[in-house]
């Protein structure tokens, strides 16, 4: 449609239709801005989540407070990213603790962990970005609540594609006996814990 | 006269960890973001995707942006730029034989032009008010004559015609440095 037809010329100086030209030209360059998806009209506020604190050793207290930042702004878009990859699901992770993980070579995740239900399960949402893909097909990454460092309660497998990788995962432990997470490679062959890739 | 918060500041609140300011350049920019996304990675799921990346990247690096070097959209741009590209690099599909013939396609310069411009234009659409904008898309992209979208909206077709012009002329004013 032309200029003439939509905006068309009367009562305009020489200098305003020039500008308003130009506005024109720029509008029909620049094409249709796209709808967005539902999931990303409004970023999702972390307001409702803590940032959960596991002791820590001291040298990891300063890596930590520059990750919590990290955690921050990734909460702000777990929810809806875990809306748009659960289509047909209910849509808000309603969080209860945010728990930034880290790791070597910018490696990073967050753990959103949800109400617990009537029987004890934990729902969590882990995002992860910055590992590297498995190494081979029956390789795996798997999260572990710790005890002094050590990893003591399995609570899933999964597999990273892509730079940034989220899962939903389940577990029936008390929180309240662990003090913290760790994210372990877990090679085909090996049946024990595999070297730790992310850790609060 | 426009006392509308500039996108400088809000980066620059929103690296001293202003949520308030973050959601401002969310509002503002999740759709520039996400059209830039789509023309460059033809996915929406892809393009969500980014749209996420580039704003945990803006709420993570907000404290790099320096305001004496130049105002806060094209740091933005080049931010989600960044993060479009580190996606599209990440494809892992099966490179397709080189053709014979040159694309008719925009070039990588050309490309960047109109993303540039896109981008620019949706940004001001987002400051326009909603009945301003919405004449605009019907007039610009639904293919309606004037005379239909004051049929569709139920106004007369003056109307139509004044807000046009007004949404015409406020955007030129937001679009101001693209004008010259």
């Amino acid at each position: 449609m032309s200029f003439d037809d939509i905006v068309g010329r009367e009562d305009l100086s020489p200098d305003e239709e020039a500008r308003l030209r130009r506005v024109h030209d720029l509008l029909v360059e620049a094409g249709p801005p796209p709808d967005l998806p539902p999931e990303l009209e409004h970023p999702v506020q972390p307001k409702d989540a803590d940032v959960l604190e596991f002791p820590l050793l001291m040298r990891r207290r300063i890596a930590v407070a520059g990750i919590a930042a990290v955690a921050a702004a990734i909460a702000v878009f777990a929810g809806g990213y875990a809306f748009g990859h659960s289509k047909g699901k209910p849509a808000a992770f309603a969080a209860v603790h945010v728990v930034p993980m880290h790791g070597s070579s910018g490696r990073l995740a967050v753990i959103k962990i949800g109400h617990a239900d009537a029987a004890g399960n934990w729902p969590m949402l882990i995002q992860v970005s910055g590992l590297p893909k498995q190494s081979s097909a029956a390789s795996y990454y798997e999260l572990w609540l710790t005890r002094n460092g050590k990893p003591i309660a399995p609570c899933g497998g999964f597999r990273v594609h892509g730079d940034t990788t989220t899962v939903h995962l389940t577990v029936p432990y008390s929180l309240k006996k662990f003090d913290g997470w760790v994210v372990t490679a877990q090679p085909p062959s090996d049946r024990g814990v595999g070297p730790v890739v992310l850790t609060t | 006269m426009r006392l509308v918060t500039s996108d400088g500041e809000l980066i620059q609140r929103a690296a001293d960890g202003d949520q308030s300011a973050f959601e401002q350049l969310y509002q503002r920019y999740a759709r520039p973001v996400f059209g830039l996304a789509l023309r460059r990675l033809g996915d929406r799921g892809r393009a969500e995707d980014a749209v996420q990346e580039t704003f945990a990247s803006i709420w993570r690096s907000a404290a790099s942006y320096r305001p004496e070097r130049g105002p806060g959209a094209p740091w933005l741009y080049a931010v989600a730029r960044n993060a479009i590209v580190d996606r599209a690099r990440n494809r892992t599909d099966v490179p397709a034989d080189i053709p014979d013939e040159p694309a008719r396609e925009a070039g990588p310069a050309d490309r960047a032009e109109q993303g540039w411009v896109s981008w620019r234009v949706h940004r001001a659409l987002e400051e326009l008010p909603e009945r301003e904008r919405e004449v605009i898309a019907l007039a610009y992209w639904s293919g309606l004559s004037q005379s239909e979208v004051a049929e569709f909206l139920g106004i007369p077709l003056g109307t139509v015609k004044t807000r046009t012009r007004a949404a015409l002329m406020r955007l030129a004013d937001i679009l101001g440095e693209e004008l010259e």
